[in-house]
Order: structure tokens, then sequence, then C-alpha cells
């Protein structure tokens, strides 16, 4: 038997192979050890490169195009989950916060980038990317019930606007080194292209999405693939005026933020896509960048502590600072710190796109990979001691529309009750979910049927899960409240006559409501009165 | 004091003005002042042209790149291929000689990242035609032991006929002006640059599925490497590389059909 056509493994196969086997052992691994996924996702991307293994070679394209298409959904998601709520409710904290956090890390970039001979164009994007910072530690921080702290909540609500900034001035950076041109006409070409953004992001996005989910939102594939065209289309409309495509898709995330609730199925099918494939391509991308033979020089350590220092010594004095002026008290500054400090989304868009115009070099971009695990390792292990120093774990406050569960019986929801629960859950960025109730003697509602009734609903706007239960329309409600899960009821039965309890149940009768709620006096009044501007 | 405060932030922004290069590196060139560029083929169709040589896609990016590092001039060496790849480059700072990074060649000299994609390109003389790896097959090559490309003929193709071999580009151009041959693997804006050179005799039938690049060479671990990477990106991203690519070569390597072949290995 002759083995001669036995080769050692090439090709875009093998390249895929390698490319996903780090995708999933990975983070495996440097969870296992406590570290940050996003760690392992970089150093695989090194072990694999060409400056480690060589089994990704340096002239590949494959990975580094899925990884820029990596970079898009990334830039999208954190725009898609920014809580615009937390901003609107902390509004004066968090423009506070926000303005502080970009403008102190920028002046410590300046200062840097000039004691260290940068260019101009360097210095500034030196400064956006230390003045962005990533969410990663809101979800541990949110576990622990301080998402309602004014403090955290601001920190959360600052980010919207930072990051804006940061893009703005990457923007600015990108358009003027890569545009041809005066550099008015290329300045006043980007102006003209965010005043396009604003306009479709805010106002004909959101309505186009919004019209097209309802004509085919229940086709779930449908549906995704709208949210993939429309980040697509605001990063090639932002191109066009010569922006980075980052900026474009980072709106396109705003613009479909109260459309693709958080804690909807969309968002969940965006995440999963995200988390599987798009966002660990990119990081594995970056990895490929990453040099030891550049990395451990004298330089690149150097030029890594200064950076450290602007990113970290700027958000810690932004933070210091704001909490002075807000009246925040130390553990809460921490606690802000701990918020705005990780470096990772906008801060690797920034330096990717800095390195592929040419102003960073490689020393940068590993100088930048140190700033990177240093602020996730760092912002890590204050998360912990701020959640043993905050002593009261305050209660979220949880929004009135913030999960809206449509209680009904066997037919399905009336248009009334889903468009009620549609009007009352967006302005919080909340998402519904609808639950049938029937009677053992019921007939058993069969796939066909549940897939008519969400076709239905979907043409209001509805993206939630549809459930049915063998139960009373009153047990499921008690099941329903013990469990903690709606912040409001949608009672789609006009002749519902339940107790009242602290969640508001709205009952529905065509166009006609009725408000059941145990609550003081004012707060019954204030309740009722919010929902009749709603409705 | 406001006042104050904001004319030195301006002061201290426009001395930042100062630092032309990429941040993190600087180039040191041999001679001061000017970017000594070694090339192996004077004239080469499309990349260095003129006498003196200065026009050409590799001849006017070398000026670019000059310009962007700071340096008042270039200075062109001729070195033969061979001396190139196994790092001899007589002093120069850098060598463009449409130059394919491979492993075996970066014992020898530190490539630089691509400035060009060179996927393979078929030249072939006018009146040959091939729309597919089947008539590919049937055409007769010519093909250079040098090349980096002959294992595609013979691994990918897989001619029908014996190919002819020479020893270089310049031999293997000869075989096929005289007619003995009418199809050479090059590197595809090598192809295009020859095309456009002599449209009378060359065309390009199409290009296959490839990810090769061309880049410059430098002295093995030589410590202007970032700052030449940089600058190469940065021409890259202001549309330079692009408007002298359709400058010399007249078309978009886009527009150049793909043929498809045996799938990469």
């Amino acid at each position: 038997m002759t083995l001669y056509t036995i080769e050692a493994p090439s090709g875009p196969v093998f390249e895929f192979f390698i490319l996903f086997a780090v995708i999933l052992f990975g983070p495996i691994i440097f969870t296992r050890f406590r570290l940050p996924g996003l760690i392992g996702l970089m150093l695989g991307g090194f072990v694999i490169g060409a400056h480690g293994l060589g089994w990704i070679g340096a002239g590949n394209h494959t990975v580094p195009e899925l990884g820029h298409l990596g970079l898009l959904y990334l830039m999208f998601v954190a725009g898609l989950e920014l809580d615009l709520r937390l901003l609107r409710d902390y509004k004066r904290a968090a423009v506070a916060l926000g303005l502080l956090a970009f403008a102190i890390p920028v002046a410590g970039a300046l200062l840097a980038g000039w004691a260290m001979g940068w260019s101009l164009s360097a210095t500034f994007l030196l400064g956006a990317l230390c003045s962005s910072h990533t969410l990663i530690t809101y979800p541990r921080l949110r576990e622990a019930g301080l998402g309602g702290s004014p403090a955290i909540a601001s920190a959360v609500g600052a980010t919207v606007l930072t990051d804006t900034l940061a893009l703005i001035v990457l923007a600015l950076v990108a358009g003027t080194e890569t545009g041809s041109g005066s550099p008015a006409l290329i300045v006043g070409e980007i102006a003209l292209g965010f005043a396009v953004l604003i306009v479709v992001g805010l106002i004909v996005l959101p309505r186009a999405v919004d019209a097209a989910f309802r004509l085919w939102g229940a086709d779930r594939v449908a549906r995704y693939l709208l949210i993939i065209v429309a980040l697509l289309f605001m990063s090639v409309l932002a191109e066009v005026f010569g922006i980075e495509a980052i900026v474009g898709a980072f709106f396109a995330g705003l613009a479909l933020n109260r459309l693709v609730p958080n804690e909807g199925p969309s968002m969940e099918r965006v995440e999963f896509f995200g988390a599987a494939v798009f966002v660990p391509v990119f990081v594995v991308s970056i990895g490929l960048l990453l040099d030891p033979s550049v990395m451990f020089t004298g330089e690149t350590l150097g030029l890594a502590a200064v950076i450290c220092g602007v990113a970290i010594s700027g958000k810690a004095i932004a933070c210091w600072l704001a909490g002075t002026l807000l009246g925040f008290s130390r553990p809460e500054r921490v606690g802000m710190f701990v918020l705005t400090v990780p470096q990772a989304a906008a801060t690797l868009a920034v330096t990717l796109i800095g390195f592929e115009i040419g102003l960073f070099s490689t020393s940068v971009v590993n100088a930048v990979l140190v700033l990177i695990v240093v602020s996730i390792v760092l912002s890590a292990v204050l998360a912990e001691k701020v959640i043993d120093w905050i002593p009261t774990k305050l209660e979220e406050t949880r929004p009135l529309g913030g999960s809206v569960l449509v209680l009904t019986r066997s037919g399905g929801p009336s248009d009334a009750a889903v468009r009620a629960a549609m009007l009352l859950s967006r302005p919080d960025g909340g998402y519904s979910n609808v639950l049938i109730t029937r009677t053992e003697d019921q007939p058993r509602l069969d796939r066909a049927a549940i897939r008519d009734i969400e076709e239905r609903i979907c043409r209001h706007g509805f993206d939630g899960h549809v459930r049915t239960e063998v139960s009373g329309l009153p047990d499921a409600l008690a099941k329903e409240l013990r469990a903690g899960g709606p912040s409001l009821v949608v009672v789609d039965d006009p002749g519902f006559d339940g107790a009242a309890g602290r969640v508001p149940l709205l009952v529905v009768n065509g166009s006609a409501t009725r408000l059941i709620v145990d609550a003081e006096d004012g707060v019954a009044d204030e309740v009722a009165r919010r929902l009749a501007r709603r409705l | 004091m406001p006042r104050l405060a904001l004319i030195l932030c301006v002061a201290v922004l426009l001395s930042a003005c100062g630092g032309g290069s990429a941040a993190g590196s600087s180039f040191e060139p041999a001679k001061p002042g000017v970017l000594t560029v070694a090339t192996a083929f004077l004239p080469a169709p499309g990349f260095w042209m003129g006498q003196p040589a200065t026009k050409g896609f590799e001849a006017e990016f070398a000026s670019a790149l000059a310009k962007k590092l700071g340096l008042d001039r270039v200075q062109v060496v001729q070195v033969p291929f061979g001396q190139i790849i196994q790092g001899k480059l007589h002093g120069a700072d850098l060598a463009l000689s449409q130059l394919t990074p491979t492993e075996e060649r970066e014992h020898s000299v530190d490539f630089s990242t691509p400035y060009l994609s060179a996927p393979p390109g078929v030249l072939a003389r006018i009146g040959v035609d091939a729309a597919d790896t089947h008539d590919l097959r049937d055409l007769q090559w010519v093909v250079s032991r040098l090349s980096t490309l002959t294992p595609v003929v013979m691994d990918r193709i897989r001619p029908t006929k014996t190919p002819i071999e020479v020893d270089d580009r310049t031999e293997a151009l000869e075989v096929l002006r005289s007619g003995s041959a009418n199809a050479l693997m090059l590197d595809l804006p090598v192809a295009l640059g020859l095309a456009r050179d002599e449209p009378g005799l060359f065309h390009v039938l199409g290009q296959l599925d490839g990810d090769a690049d061309i880049a410059a060479a430098l002295p093995n671990g030589s410590d202007n490497r970032e700052i030449v990477d940089s600058t190469i990106r940065a021409l890259q991203a202001d549309g330079t590389v692009d408007g002298l690519f359709s400058r010399w070569f007249g078309t978009s390597a886009d527009d150049v059909p793909l043929i498809l072949t045996e799938q990469r290995r």
C-alpha cells in the first residue's frame, strides 16, 4: 500500500479548522484559569499565526477579512446592547462622567504623544483608543444587584457618549489620513456624513426595519438577516462619506436599539452568532498581529507602560472628579472606574484601524494588547472588591415596560393586547412575551396554530416568545408573578377580576384598559399616568 | 486663565504635528536623506520604466515611500534577482523587485507587509484563448526554474504537453515572444504590466485563485521593517497604491476573469 498522497494539511479547509478550534478551546482553557476568554482567543491567534506556528500565514486574507466583518459586528452589538434608558434616566451624571471619561484620557494621550514625538493624527488616535471603553464588568455588577446604583447606571449611560466621541475622533483622523482634498473639504465631508448617519440612524432606519419586521418578522431567519443588512447598510453609508465603517456599524446598533430589546429572541440570535463566530474571529485576527519579538522589547514594554498609564490614570481621574462633582461615595467612584477602565471592543477597533492606515506600528499594536489584558484583569479584580464595598445591594429599579407579559386564553392574544404590550415595552427598551393558557378540556394548540399566532402578532412589531400552558388564567398569572418574571402584565381578558399585587396588571378590553395595582395612591396614579401617556 | 490654558493646549497640539512618521518607529536610511532601492529587472514593464528608471509602479511607489519617510530622493541599484533573494542587497535599504515572500526566502531577507496582491496570472500570446482548466491544460507552457509559480503550473494546471523549462523570467518571455510556447504563469500585476507594454503580442487570459503577494525585501533583522510596514499601509489606505496600480496596469485585478482550478492544497 502506498501512502505517497498523504500530505501535511494546508489550504482553506485546514485554516478554518484551526481557526474554529482556537475559538472553541481558547476561551475554555483560559476561563479554567479564571482569565478572560478574550485573552485565550488573542493568544490562540498568536499561536496559529505567522509569529507562532505559522499555520495561518502572513499573507492569509481570509481570516483578516472575516475578522473585519467581526469588527463591524462587535461595534454593532456594542451600540445595540447599550441601555439608552439609563442615559435618559441619569442624564446629568452620565453626561458629566461621559465627557470627563473622554476628555481626560484624550488630554493625557495628547501630552504623551507630544512627548514621544508622534504625529498629531497618531496622537489623537491614541486619545480615541484610551478614552473608549467596553462594559465588560457590567454583567457581573448587575448580577450582584448593583445595576440600580446611580453611580453604576451613570457609568453605563456615559458609555454611549464616550464611545460615540471616541469614534468621532477616529472618523476625523482616519478621514484626514486617507481622504484626498483639502482638510476643510474632508472635515466637511465627514460632518455631512455624520449628519446623514444621525438622520438615517435615528429616523429612517428604525422605521424601515420596524416596517420590515412587521412584514417578515415571524420568519426568524429573515428577521436576523434584516438586522445584518441594516448593519452593513449603515457601514457602507459611513464609508461613502469617508467615515470608517465601524462608526456606521455602531450607529446601526444605536438605531436598532429599541427594536431589538436586550432580552428578546432577536438579541439572543444576534449574540449567539456574535459569540460563536464573528467576534471571536475578529479577536483571533488581532492575535495574529501579536509578535513576541516585538512585544517583549524595551521599546514596546515602555510604550505599553505609557499607554496603560494614560488610559488607566485618565479613567481614574475622570471617575474621581465626576464622582466628587456628583456626590458619589468612594466605593461608588471605584465602581464607575471598574466599568469605564476595561479596554476591549472600541479600543481594538481603533487600534486595528490605526494599524491599517499606517499610523500605528506593530509595537503600538502589541502595546495596546498589553493595555487590554491589564485593564480587563484590573477591572475584573476590582469588580469583586466593589461588590463587597458597596454594602447595600440596591434592587435594580425595573422599568415599567422592561418585561411585559401578555396573558391570554386559548384563542391567542387580541391585536389590541399585543399593540398595548409593544407600546409599553419599547420606550423602556424592554421586550414582551405571550403566555396562552388553556384548560385541559380545551383543544391543544399545535405548532401550526402557534405559528399562525406568531405571524399575526409580529405584524405589530412583536419580538418575543409565545408559550402555552395548561392552566387557568389566574393560576398562570400567580405562577408568573411568583417567578418574578414580568414587570407588567397585560391581561387579555375583559372579565378578569384578580387581586391587585405589586406588579401592575393592565386589563385590555378592545381600546379600553383597566389598571389593577397594589400601591400607595401617589404611586398608583403615577403608574396610571405613565401607562396612559404611552397608550 | 482659561485663555492661557487654551493657548497652551493649542501650542501642544501644533508642536505635536512635528513628528511625521508612524507612531512607535523611525527610519534610518543607509545614506542620509536617500532611500536606496535595489531591483533586479531594468526595465520591467509596468514596474520600472524610463531611462533613468523613474516611471512605473515600483519606481513611483519607491518615490512615495521616500516622501512619506521624509527622505529627499530615491537611488536605484540594479542587483541580480538571485542575489536579492539571498539577502545581498548591495547596501540598499530595501528591494522592490516584484518579490513574492516565501518561507525559504525569509531565511535570507525580511519581507515587508505586502503592497500588492499577486495571484497567479496567465500571460498568453494574442490569439490564444482558454476559458477553463481544461483549455489551459492543452496550451504549450514555458516555466522558469526560479519562479514560485512553476509548481502552480505543474500541480494545478497539469499541462498535457511537457512545458519548456528555462532559467528565469527574461528567458521565459523570449520563448513566449518566439512562439515556441503560448502561455506563461506570472504574478498577475507582472502579467498585466507586460500585456500593457506589448499589447500586440500578449494578453492576460485570466487569474487563478491564490493568496500570494508582492512585498519589499529588507536586509535580515533590519530595524526599518516596522516603519516601512506602517508606511506601506498608509500608502494603501490613502489610495496611493490603487492609483499607481490603475495608472500602470490599466485595470483592476478584480476585472481579470477568475479561472477555477482544482482546490489549492
